[in-house]
């Protein structure tokens, strides 16, 4: 004996009861059986052919059968049958999905793909279907870009306006020695492209804005953010949660990396985990503190993982979660993340209704770029020039000494220095520099409040000193 | 004939105001006397297409079982489906049309500039070949 439940279109047919007890050892029995009791029914599920409509799905218990035994699957005592119809729309003209194949090529290509039940060739159809912005062509977008374009996805949009410089390729292995000083989009593209000839690549030489997120996002199904600076994180994050987008996030920082799903369904977005952006300067970008090469890997396959598997809408995502991850120690950690219902982005009432000034709103604007108390690279080479007697701080670590340094510098690391300030004059002309200007900014703030009168940040640090007076001083 | 009441309305405009630039999608709740079908609540279903939503809706068969369920328990029928069609008409389009079913009315919500514009509503043959356009009423306010 199995009950069958009558979806309440179907109880005219069935003199109104909402289920049907039946004999029968299979599902295709107990169907059989119910059409003999209810002949009415029988034009609902069945075509003329015999067959069930193509909109009528049969479940058993929790599962359809057409994932068990079909009409065949074996009936025991207690069970219950569901028919439910599958349902599906919208305004697009029938869909480009329903009308992408694979090639004997991709069938040979997938064929690892396609023999996994969750992925088979709806899966697999699914992913050709998909279209991916994925923004940045660095150290997460590196394995992103080949693992995706391997996967089969049909369609990336790759967004970056960087070109290859020899300190990124110890991490960003979508890149080669030979690509230095090439566009990252021209470099990534064509390895991406070599790996896998079906996929489509759209290419957007540009910095992500507010003025062109929204235009160039649009046409993607879920964004992925590759990208290592505070005011494009918050772009995209916001960029996504207006236009409804998944954003799969990933971060590292020396040894440390993050990733989850932001925007998605009804769980959280960044701005619920993080409302305010940091001060600037307090966290430390990649440049500044260093990053272990290997670590964009991990974090980025996590990233195309999580994509993959919701195109695929199998299995759990790291929706609501943040995976955490120390290399040092290979240890993952999870925090539990949860919308906030006063987001002022994703909120029940949103206070950011379009995009904003990202720069000013994680304080880069102010202030200016040139402090009324700096002095850049040139600037110093002239006072070096004209012999001023004043006093050249280093405050880096002594590593970065040893890489490089500005001839007549004394170092103190930024860390030593309070409890070395007797070792320099209160009143001597002090410039300090680090190795972008930032922990220099930090030890002038120190130096004026411990009373030093003359002292002044050195802008844009050695990286500046390189480019425009000492090219022979190696950037790192 | 079908006929919507104020409170299933304001619940399915919400949430395809709120589910804009995407399509939003749910079920119908209510009863059907000679034809004449009366929606009294609605329940808003999540979208499970999983390409891009701006222009497709997919429901789970698990979620439709699941309204299926509260309408029991309401002592309700569900009537039919709604959808949004973001920044175009509420006609039935042709992968509406394939993906149909007849047992339902199918309400067409067009929704622009994230605004509820106009609605109609469908009933769909039996081999997915055509659809004749049904007689909707709606609060206006």
């Amino acid at each position: 004996m199995a009950k069958i439940l009558i979806p309440t279109a179907l109880r005219q047919f069935t003199e109104q009861t909402d289920s049907v007890e039946v004999n029968g050892s299979t599902v295709g029995d107990a169907l059989q059986s119910l059409t003999e009791k209810f002949p009415g029914i029988r034009k609902n599920l069945f075509n003329d052919q015999g067959k069930l409509r193509s909109f009528v799905n049969v479940y058993l218990n929790d599962e359809d059968i057409r994932y068990l035994d079909k009409d065949a699957t074996k009936l025991s005592g207690g069970d219950t049958i569901s028919i439910v119809p599958s349902i599906a729309g919208g305004s697009a003209p029938v869909s480009e999905a329903e009308e992408i194949t694979l090639s004997s090529e991709e069938l040979a290509r997938y064929d690892r793909h396609l023999i996994l039940p969750e992925v088979g060739m709806e899966g697999q159809l699914k992913l050709k279907a998909a279209r991916i912005a994925l923004v940045g062509a660095g150290g997460l977008g590196a394995p992103l870009g080949l693992y995706l374009a391997a996967a089969g996805i049909g369609q990336i949009g790759l967004i970056d306006f960087d070109t290859v410089d020899v300190s990124n390729l110890q991490r960003q292995i979508i890149h080669g020695t030979r690509d230095i000083g090439r566009k990252k989009l021209d470099s990534a593209a064509e390895k991406m492209q070599a790996i896998n000839p079906h996929l489509k690549i759209e290419k957007y030489d540009v910095a992500l804005t507010s003025e062109n997120a929204l235009d160039i996002l649009r046409d993607y199904d879920m964004v992925i953010d590759g990208t290592d600076n505070f005011p494009t994180r918050y772009l995209v994050n916001d960029a996504c949660v207006l236009l409804k987008k998944p954003n799969i996030y990933g971060s590292i920082f020396r040894f440390e990396g993050q990733a989850t799903v932001f925007a998605y369904e009804d769980g959280p977005c960044y701005r619920c985990l993080y409302p305010e952006p940091p001060p600037p300067g307090l966290v430390p970008s990649c440049a500044e503190g260093g990053v272990l090469g290997i670590l964009p890997g991990l974090i980025g396959i996590i990233q195309a993982t999580e994509a993959v598997k919701m195109i695929l809408g199998k299995g759990t995502t790291l929706k609501g979660r943040l995976l955490l991850y120390d290399a040092m120690n290979m240890r993952f950690r999870e925090l539990k993340l949860h919308r906030d219902p006063a987001c002022p982005v994703c909120g029940d009432h949103p206070t950011v209704t379009k995009l904003i000034d990202y720069q000013e709103f994680c304080g880069l604007r102010q202030p200016p770029p040139v402090p009324a108390d700096g002095i850049d690279a040139i600037g110093l080479k002239e006072k070096l020039d004209r012999g001023d007697d004043f006093v050249l701080l280093d405050v880096r670590e002594p590593y970065e000494y040893q890489i490089a340094r500005i001839p007549g510098s004394r170092l103190i690391p930024l860390g030593d220095l309070p409890k070395r300030l007797n070792e320099l004059n209160i009143n001597a002309d002090t410039v300090v520099h680090c190795k972008s200007g930032a922990r220099s900014q930090k030890a002038v703030d120190l130096l004026k409040q411990s009373g030093f009168r003359q002292v002044r940040n050195m802008t844009g640090g050695i990286l500046s000193w390189s480019d425009k007076v000492d090219p022979s001083v190696p950037k790192y | 004939m079908i006929e919507i009441t104020n409170e299933a309305w304001q619940t399915m405009v919400e949430h395809a105001e709120a589910t804009y630039p995407n399509e939003c999608c749910g079920a119908m709740l209510g009863s059907a006397v000679d034809g004449k079908k009366s929606v009294t609540s609605a329940i808003k279903l999540r979208n499970a297409f999983s390409g891009s939503q701006d222009a497709r809706y997919e429901l789970k068969p698990e979620d439709l079982l699941e309204a299926d369920r509260a309408a029991r328990e309401q002592k309700l029928d569900v009537i039919g489906i709604f959808h949004s069609h973001p920044d175009c008409d509420a006609y039935f389009s042709e992968t509406d049309l394939k993906n149909s079913c007849p047992w339902y009315s199918f309400v067409v919500l067009s929704i622009k500039g994230g605004k509820f514009d106009h609605a109609n509503s469908f009933l769909p043959d039996w081999e997915q070949t055509k659809a004749d356009k049904e007689e909707l009423i709606w609060p206006k306010s």
